[in-house]
């Protein structure tokens, strides 16, 4: 499965905007078949935030964490959020 | 029904300029007010103000931070005010529009608008529900002077850390807390990281930020990790934030 991140908005920065798109995500989560990768695809998104990325991207990838593969980004707002993200959640994303 | 008019002391307020400022500008024909004769008070439409803030420079900074520490609540200028996430979400967006037409140079965009984002949104987040008065954002961008203004009437950083971190006892503690420790676990959700990601985003880019809460004030100049936190004088219950990029 590809999640495109861009289908979400262009610009993702609160937390309950985060929330909200994995609570409408959801039911694609649950079709997931019992051995499929999640590519998380960055492309056509303008800014990221952690506070977005902390509601949507993080409890993916702590329920997949073997499963979850964030595809290369040039955007400078996703290296700096998966920076902090890494630091806080004492994680490695990438 | 006619939309209500203000005063000449309510525009002085909103604007962030003085009652002479104003009548100056009645003479010059800069912004004009109704009057039913030529010695009556002075009114001002809400529709004038807007057209005026649209066509002339303005001193955002000054108004933001009126509106923030004015003893008495009142809302902003519309096109500043931002009452709900949703609409600043809408006018963040607007602003990614038009930096990325203008494609302005040394401009990181999304950075720019993450930290702006985080900032706005954090005051929406650690306000919800406990809004002292005026609830919600004034949110302000001069593309010439290359500022961003972002300010609000809420608890401040004091009142809302305090809760996770009882030991906190003032302003500047707060604040440097705020913009420098990674705290986990807090109550009732996982949030409240967002300045450090400001501040690492300043550290790393040719970026200014200014920010107030409380009696506390810090400065952070771009490329570097340093920051200057001070006590003022003055003091507010909420947080303003100006950014140069």
């Amino acid at each position: 499965m590809r999640i495109f991140l861009k289908k979400f908005g262009n610009i993702l920065t609160s937390r309950q905007a985060g929330k909200e798109a994995l609570a409408a995500f959801e039911p694609n989560l649950r079709a997931l078949t019992a051995d499929e990768s999640i590519e998380i695809d960055f492309d056509g998104v303008g800014s990221l935030t952690p506070s977005w990325a902390d509601e949507f991207l993080i409890p993916i990838f702590q329920r997949y964490p073997e499963r979850v593969k964030f595809l290369p980004t040039d955007n400078s707002s996703v290296k700096e959020t998966f920076a902090l993200l890494e630091d806080i959640h004492k994680i490695r994303l990438s | 029904m006619n939309p209500p008019l203000l005063s000449i002391s309510q525009t002085a307020q909103l604007l962030g300029v003085s009652l002479q400022t104003l009548r100056r500008w009645d003479e010059s024909g800069k912004l004009k007010p109704i009057r039913s004769t030529a010695t009556s008070y002075r009114y001002y439409r809400q529709s004038d103000i807007d057209s005026f803030l649209q066509s002339f420079p303005k001193n955002i900074f000054r108004m933001g931070y009126t509106w923030a520490v004015s003893a008495t609540p009142y809302e902003p200028p519309a096109i500043f005010f931002c009452p709900t996430q949703v609409v600043f979400q809408a006018r963040l967006q607007t602003l990614f529009t038009l930096l990325t037409k203008l494609n302005s140079k040394n401009v990181d965009i999304p950075l720019l608008i993450a930290i702006i984002g985080e900032i706005g949104n954090n005051a929406f987040d650690h306000n919800l529900g406990n809004w002292p008065d005026i609830s919600g954002l004034f949110f302000a961008y001069d593309l010439k002077k290359r500022e961003v203004i972002i300010a609000d009437r809420g608890q401040g950083v004091f009142t809302t850390l305090k809760r996770v971190k009882p030991s906190l006892t003032n302003d500047v503690q707060a604040v440097r807390v705020a913009f420098t420790e990674v705290i986990s676990g807090r109550a009732p959700e996982a949030r409240g990281n967002g300045l450090k990601f400001v501040r690492n985003v300043i550290a790393h880019n040719a970026m200014q930020l200014l920010f107030l809460s409380g009696n506390a004030r810090l400065q952070s100049m771009g490329h570097s990790a340093d920051l200057t936190i001070n006590e003022t004088k003055g003091t507010f219950h909420g947080c303003l934030a100006k950014i140069n990029f």
